[in-house]
């Protein structure tokens, strides 16, 4: 299995994917950290994670999530998950990363419903 | 909006500190905090800020709180979530690959292993992070603890163990009632500040817990495969059964001046037994009993082969012993698995009495004379299949009015009952010299009932036939009897 992780940006005018592949512990969830700063200061607002290649997570990835998640919404932008295995989906529904973004099973759904935020 | 403090910036340092130690909290660590307090406080008007350094440590620690009562939330609901997968799924390797990565993400570890025994050794079955627990280490692990691998995380807030390839590791035995499965390992819990800490006694729990999931999944899904392959043998065995019953004949010819009775009872494991008949021109009239090497399917395939080689070669053969010879490299040239056969193939005259036979390794069978002596006819050569320049001789015999000729397979002998005993040669020969008055047919029948009482509750696994052959007289003057 593959641990370290790594992400891969694509960004499409305010809105971007960062698909992450790996582990999303300290190390996994600083790089995604990393990867979302950029972005924000470089205008994007609204940000789908696509995680179909992460089939591990831990808390200290989750609360580095929740972290990204607050400084999103300090700066009024928006987040969406997608392609998360049945067991990071309900680990994030349960560690509460659910409520404050939406989870979708596909990346064009993800884009949709965050396109769809004025 | 955060009060600010008369001083400045500069100022409230210090008195964020007293606050924050008569909290009870350590200052020192938390620079983030600071840092924005601050920030805030540099643009805030006067005012007590301690009030609101309460207000955000409480609301702080109520967040970590919840976090954590999330997280307990989060491993109850994994300990769920494998049962289920355990009952609901039967793939061994998936439910193993479930229980490491819950394992590792919950006690928020990098790295780890499950290693399973596999012939006697201890095998790398699924890792992740790395190289942890090389199987040099696991069967350490293994030969110094046995029963339980001495970890000191059951015990106290730290990891005894230290391992190639971690700083630090938790190891749980992976155990079932009766015996070690494996063992379940984590490696290097990390914080959230980067550094690797010891692993807590519930970690330890919490593994157990993971362990005996996987403990439960490999058992359950050796009781499946066992349970897969019994069904596979049963069918097997039907169609075995299904072909041998095709095979053997149904009914025993009417042959003038000859009383005959075959039977062959099949066992658990339907093995390669086969007796035949031929009916020969000029007062001639052969008989074969054999018994091919292994079971099932591919015995009742070498079964077919004989039984067809025999049927073909025997108007050709000139002696027992030259169609024996045939057989065999029939059998040699198209039974790539080298199995073999033991066979008794007798050719008796009818109007003479004279019987030539060739035993290819056979159980020696029985001659019970009209008068109460008995005589073993042992084997006249190896059995058929095994070397291709193996060679049969051929003997002689007469049977008189009333002597009966009995032949069997192992399957009969080596009947076993409860205390591991055979039924025996020697049983065999005190059963015929009782039953000389009875018509052979239900000599044939009780001889069965005999093994059936002599065995008991044990299981039979070899097939049993009998071929039962005598000159008639007036006792066992009989039609001939469907099978």
């Amino acid at each position: 299995m593959n641990e370290s992780c790594r992400v891969e940006t694509v960004r499409d005018g305010d809105l971007a994917v960062v698909r992450t592949e790996g582990y999303i512990n300290r190390e996994g969830g600083e790089e995604i950290e990393r990867c979302i700063q950029t972005l924000l200061e470089g205008g994007v607002s609204r940000i789908v994670l696509n995680l179909e290649k992460t089939k591990i997570v831990n808390s200290i990835g989750i609360s580095i999530l929740i972290e990204v998640l607050e400084r999103m919404m300090e700066r009024k932008g928006a987040l969406a998950f997608c392609r998360l295995t049945p067991t990071i989906d309900k680990t994030f529904r349960i560690m509460g990363l659910a409520q404050y973004a939406g989870i979708h099973a596909t990346e064009e759904e993800a884009r949709s419903a965050l396109s769809a935020i004025a | 909006m955060i009060p600010a403090s008369r001083g400045g910036a500069s100022a409230l340092v210090p008195r964020v500190r007293e606050i924050l130690g008569a909290l009870g909290e350590d200052a020192g660590s938390d620079d983030v905090l600071l840092a924005r307090i601050e920030e805030a406080a540099s643009s805030a008007p006067d005012g007590d800020v301690a009030a609101w350094i309460a207000a955000r440590l409480l609301s702080r620690n109520l967040k970590d709180a919840r976090f954590e009562l999330k997280e307990r939330v989060l491993e109850l609901e994994s300990l769920y979530d494998v049962g289920l997968s355990i009952g609901g799924q039967l793939d061994l390797e998936s439910l193993c690959d479930e229980i490491l990565l819950r394992s590792i993400s919950l006690t928020n570890s990098r790295s780890g292993a499950l290693h399973l025994f596999e012939g006697g050794a201890l095998v790398l079955s699924r890792g992740f992070g790395g190289a942890l627990l090389s199987p040099e280490d696991a069967v350490r692990l293994n030969v110094d603890a046995e029963g339980e691998i001495n970890n000191s995380a059951r015990d106290a807030p730290t990891c005894g163990v230290t391992l190639s390839g971690c700083e630090k590791c938790l190891v749980v035995p992976i155990q079932s009632e009766t015996r070690r499965l494996g063992v379940l390992a984590v490696a290097d819990k990390e914080t959230r500040d980067g550094t690797i800490r010891d692993f807590f006694p519930a970690d330890a729990r919490l593994l157990a817990l993971f362990a005996n999931q996987a403990a439960t999944a490999i058992e359950t899904a050796r009781l499946h495969r066992e349970a897969v392959e019994k069904e596979r043998m049963d069918r097997e065995l039907e169609v075995a059964a299904a072909i041998q019953r095709e095979i053997l004949p149904r009914e025993v010819p009417d042959i003038p001046g000859l009383a005959l009775a075959a039977e062959n009872r099949s066992t658990r494991q339907v093995g390669g037994d086969y007796f035949d008949f031929f009916p020969l021109s000029g007062d001639r009239f052969a008989f074969v009993v054999a018994d091919v090497s292994g079971k099932g399917v591919p015995a009742a395939l070498l079964v077919s082969t004989l039984a067809s080689a025999l049927h073909l070669q025997i108007e050709d053969a000139r002696t027992p012993a030259e169609l024996v010879e045939r057989v065999h490299r029939h059998l040699f040239r198209f039974s790539r698995a080298r199995k073999f056969v033991t066979l008794f193939f007798g050719l008796f005259h009818v109007r003479t009495g004279e019987l030539q036979y060739v035993s290819a390794g056979h159980n020696p069978a029985l001659i019970a004379r009209a008068g109460g002596d008995l005589e073993w006819l042992h084997a006249t050569g190896r059995p058929v299949g095994i070397f291709e320049d193996s060679r049969w001789s051929e003997a002689r015999t007469m049977l008189e009015a009333g002597d009966r000729l009995c032949v069997y397979t192992d399957g009969i002998t080596e009947a076993q009952n409860p205390m591991q005993e055979e039924f025996g040669t020697e049983r065999l020969a005190a059963y015929f010299s009782r039953v000389a008055d009875l018509p052979i047919r239900d000599a044939a029948a009780r001889l069965f009932g005999e093994i059936l009482l002599f065995a008991g509750s044990a299981a039979q696994y070899d097939d049993q036939t009998l071929l039962l052959l005598a000159r008639r007289d007036l006792r066992t003057d009989e039609p001939a009897q469907s099978l």
